[in-house]
């Protein structure tokens, strides 16, 4: 146990705001006391609220620090200043109004904080991050700070478009229903020349999948300049369309180092006739927003890579939880966005996974502690974001990622398509009818779960690539602990 | 060529009783199931000619399967799909569709290409069957 | 196609009819509707018939699905629709309907008003009905010799072909009063000739009508004083006398009609303490002021 558990603290505290004219005498005042910790607060049906997991210094009371993120993220500063009272100070002041020790995490604390719409300006991901994270993650007497959830008023989630085409727009326009879709990020990532690349695209999509994929850090280098990637890879979208009769696409991905320069690419994406373009989330969420708007006026999908989310979405003490991420994303409208796998190789709890998803895919959020979702959050119609599953997957784990994912997701199999032994165009075949039986017996109701092998089995039997992936790939499993797992578990009820 | 647009055009051709199965499934969801046919299959025909209106709250897929053997009767050298529309809000369109009946032979689709200014290739996918008129197409 | 591992090679029809739960709809059906006594022992003679039926078809001993549409013969009020329920339950349990539900037509919903009309209609309330049981309510209608140009022949025609090829996805009931039934079914031998079971509904005795009053009136937590119930059992046996008696249909409208004179006498003494058996008795006098009783004093 470290020197902070050791420490009792107290997170039931009265109001200890000074009022009157002591409230602005010079110098230097604790953040409860200068009013950012008011535990009768109720918050108001507009107010944004934020919950941090706070790891406060030895020695630090937790109340104090939760009113110093409160403070820190809002109005205050180091010492009272008397231009405070120039303003309405009390509506505009964060409110922590809450704070909960972790269940069996000693020294940490869920701090809860209310802010005022009015703090933030309409439609801007960037003006509303640089208040709740702009500050106070590098705040000296914390050890660590984790942004864990956020609730947003229904009259703020107006102020944002959202996804252009969402879930069911992007099935209607490619005319794909009831099944997830299937991808394949091209590989290797880096090296190949255009022609060389938009053959893998044209075998992967030939062979039944419906998308491929730049990977996040293929922009323009000088094994492959960005146009010649573009026409390669639509020559290759048109042929696969031309063979198969169905709508093809693939994520051209538009990263570049200036927004002028990506407005160029996404303008060229358009006139070779792409569905979908990408880019990547260290662009920024301005820069994201713009892509959005731009993509809305122009008919094409925006496939967002979450590229870089792993420096801050990991660690379960400090950073951001992925799913407040997820909530930025849905505001800040991408229409695809990568959101784990559970069975893959790269980190993924099943219940915060299914978090994520839920927070993408559906109309309104009840809480769930379980799956990590603190608040109850209304979407107010905004479309549902298509979440992407992706790395370290194969078609031996149809039954598993259907019925964890669902069906509105896009699956990805990148080395599950490419390093098929009989060739790419038998990968995709081999995981679009692993796909496709897997959807088709759930539906004639058979339990996908129990009887998985057994209906990938049989289906081998008519698919000759099938077979051979599910022979080749048979034991590859990711089984690892995941480092953000959810605080809160099921504990048996007893009854009667 | 087979053309692969649809949930199912994967697998084996259905039989009808794995085409009710998957009727039935649609029909427990509320969802109302319809027919369509054409015989200009390209990627981007959105609309096929309606068999008749969406069949509403039926609790059988049977009555659905009358429907796709009179549609077959008069259209079965055509593609025909079927379709099933969730009308609840926050989707109100389409959850499920897959082909259910081809024609004999399946012509498939040519590509046409423009060149354009610099390298830029516009293409233009043309079903071959598109030449002849309506309702010759397969014969 | 039945698979020969699979075909039993003896049974005990008790396990069959429990398995199926049977019982419990007959059970169901003896508290639902009073009397009846002859319907009661048909239908228990139909599902022990559809029993066997069933065992055969476990044992391989039955080709085809049997024809199973019925006829439901009798006057109004006489419990045609409510049987009709409980059989597609019983259809349904013993495996003869997939899905077991009712669905109840008259003619208006099965014949069009223009050319062209007629069949989508039809087909659109078969395709409904499939999977369970079409109950046509007064089936004569369809057929109108008088009308050259009627559309209720094209019903007809596509009724039969369906009742026909299509007895794996539903049951056919039609009902009526007996006389016309039988006409109908003389100009529509095709009818006959696929009707497998004949229900004849009798009317109730004067005493059956009087506890189907009680059973109505318990189950609206209601109740007759002992002058009330004689008084009804009068005015039952007048009311039979009377044009358009239509069994328990006019109690139903009797007893309706009387809740609402007791509603109306308790409401003229507002000051009156009122206990929970003034509110949920009937008096003698809400029975005699009906129009029933003045018609036969004049």
């Amino acid at each position: 146990m470290n020197e902070a558990a050791k420490i009792p603290q107290d997170t039931h505290q009265k109001s200890q705001t000074v009022r009157g004219k002591a409230r602005y005498q010079s110098g230097v005042m604790e953040y409860r006391k200068m009013g950012y910790w008011e535990p009768d607060y109720v918050p108001k049906d507009t107010d944004i609220i934020a919950m941090f997991r706070i790891s406060p210094q030895d020695g630090v009371d937790a109340v104090e620090a939760a009113a110093a993120v409160a403070g820190e993220s809002s109005t205050a500063t180091w010492t009272v200043v008397w231009t405070d009272r120039l303003t309405a100070t009390e509506k505009y002041r964060a409110k922590a109004y809450r704070v909960d020790p972790v269940p069996g995490a000693p020294g940490q604390f869920f701090a809860y904080i209310a802010y005022d719409l009015d703090l933030f300006e309409a439609g801007s991901i960037a003006n509303l991050t640089a208040s709740i994270i702009g500050n106070v993650f590098g705040f000296k007497p914390l050890k660590a700070l984790r942004l864990e959830d956020m609730r947003f008023p229904v009259a703020y989630i107006k102020t944002f478009q959202g996804p252009s085409t969402g879930i069911v727009v992007e099935r209607e326009r490619l005319d794909k229903f009831g099944r997830p879709l299937l991808g394949a990020t091209v590989k290797p990532k880096l090296g190949l020349s255009g022609r060389n690349y938009g053959r893998v695209v044209y075998e992967a999509l030939k062979g039944g999948l419906d998308f491929t994929k730049d990977d996040e850090n293929i922009n323009s280098q000088s094994f492959m300049h960005w146009r010649e990637r573009f026409l390669y890879c639509m020559e290759a979208v048109n042929r696969a369309q031309a063979v198969t009769g169905e709508i093809k696409g693939t994520y051209l991905n538009i990263t570049a180092g200036t927004m002028e320069e990506m407005y160029a690419r996404a303008e060229f994406a358009k006139q070779l006739g792409s569905t979908i373009v990408m880019i990547d989330l260290v662009i920024g969420y301005t820069a994201i927003q713009s892509m959005s708007h731009w993509c809305r006026k122009n008919d094409m999908i925006l496939h967002l890579h979450r590229a870089g989310h792993g420096t801050y979405t990991r660690q379960k003490t400090h950073g951001i939880s992925f799913r407040v991420i997820s909530k930025w994303m849905r505001l800040a409208g991408v229409d695809h966005i990568h959101a784990g796998t559970v069975v893959g190789k790269l980190e993924g709890d099943p219940n915060m996974t299914k978090g994520f998803y839920d927070i993408l895919r559906l109309d309104h959020n009840p809480i769930n502690l379980q799956h990590g979702i603190f608040f109850d959050q209304p979407w107010a119609s905004l479309n549902a974001v298509m979440p992407v599953a992706s790395g370290g997957i194969h078609a031996g784990q149809m039954h598993q990622l259907l019925d964890l994912l669902g069906e509105d997701c896009v699956l990805q199999f990148g080395g599950g398509t490419i390093g098929h032994p009989a060739g790419i165009q038998a990968g995709a075949t081999a995981n679009r009818v692993a796909l496709e039986s897997m959807v088709f017996a759930r539906n004639s109701g058979r339990n996908i779960v129990e009887e998985g092998p057994q209906i990938l089995a049989d289906a081998a039997k008519f698919c000759l690539p099938l077979r051979q992936a599910l022979d080749t790939w048979k034991d590859v499993t990711f089984d690892y602990a995941s480092t953000d797992s959810p605080d809160f578990v099921p504990s048996v009820a007893v009854s009667n | 060529m087979r053309i692969t647009q649809g949930a199912f055009s994967f697998l084996p051709d259905l039989t009808d009783d794995q085409i009710a199965a998957q009727v039935q499934y649609c029909l427990e969801k509320g969802w109302a199931v319809n027919l369509e046919y054409t015989d200009d299959p390209h990627p981007r025909n959105t609309y096929w000619e309606m068999w008749g209106l969406p069949m509403f709250d039926l609790k059988d897929a049977a009555g659905v399967l009358l429907e796709l053997k009179e549609c077959r009767k008069h259209f079965g050298d055509r593609y025909i799909r079927l379709s099933a529309f969730d009308a609840s809000h926050g989707w109100e369109s389409v959850r499920l569709s897959f082909i259910v009946n081809r024609p004999a032979n399946e012509p498939g689709f040519k590509l046409q290409r423009t060149e354009m200014e610099g390298r830029h290739v516009q293409y233009t996918t043309v079903p071959y069957s598109a030449d002849k008129p309506e309702g010759q197409r397969y014969k | 196609m039945l698979d020969e591992t699979l075909v039993p090679t003896s049974v005990r029809l008790r396990d069959e009819i429990e398995g199926a739960g049977i019982n419990e709809v007959l059970a169901q059906l003896d508290e639902d509707l009073i009397g009846l006594k002859p319907v009661k022992t048909r239908i228990r003679e139909i599902a022990s018939l559809l029993l066997i039926e069933r065992v055969r078809q476990k044992m391989g001993l039955l080709g085809d699905t049997p024809t199973l549409h019925m006829s439901f013969t009798g006057n109004p009020g006489t419990g045609k629709t409510t049987v009709a329920l409980r059989m597609a339950s019983i259809l349904h349990k013993l495996g003869f309907v997939r899905r077991g539900h009712l669905v109840s037509v008259t003619r208006d919903d099965l014949v069009g008003q223009y050319i062209g009309h007629t069949a989508p209609k039809t087909k659109e309330i078969l395709k409904k009905a499939m999977g369970g049981v079409l109950f046509i309510d007064e089936a004569y209608y369809l057929y109108r010799p008088e009308n050259e140009r009627d559309y209720g022949q094209e019903a007809i025609e596509i009724l039969l072909q369906v009742m026909e090829t299509q007895r794996d996805d539903l049951v056919v009931i039609l009902a009526g009063y007996g006389d016309r039934m039988e006409k109908f079914f003389t100009s529509n031998p095709g009818f006959r000739s696929r009707i497998a079971h004949h229900v004849d509904f009798p009317d109730y005795e004067e005493k059956e009508l009087g506890d189907i009053a009680e059973l109505m009136l318990k189950q609206q937590n209601y109740q007759f004083s002992e002058g009330a119930r004689r008084a009804f059992d009068e005015y039952i046996h007048l009311r039979k006398q009377q044009p358009l008696f239509s069994n328990a249909r006019s109690i139903r409208n009797a007893l309706d009609r009387a809740r609402l004179r007791q509603a109306n006498r308790l409401v003229a003494d507002l000051d009156r303490e009122l206990t929970a058996t003034d509110i949920m008795t009937l008096e003698e006098s809400d029975i005699r002021a009906s129009r029933v009783f003045s018609k036969t004093e004049s």
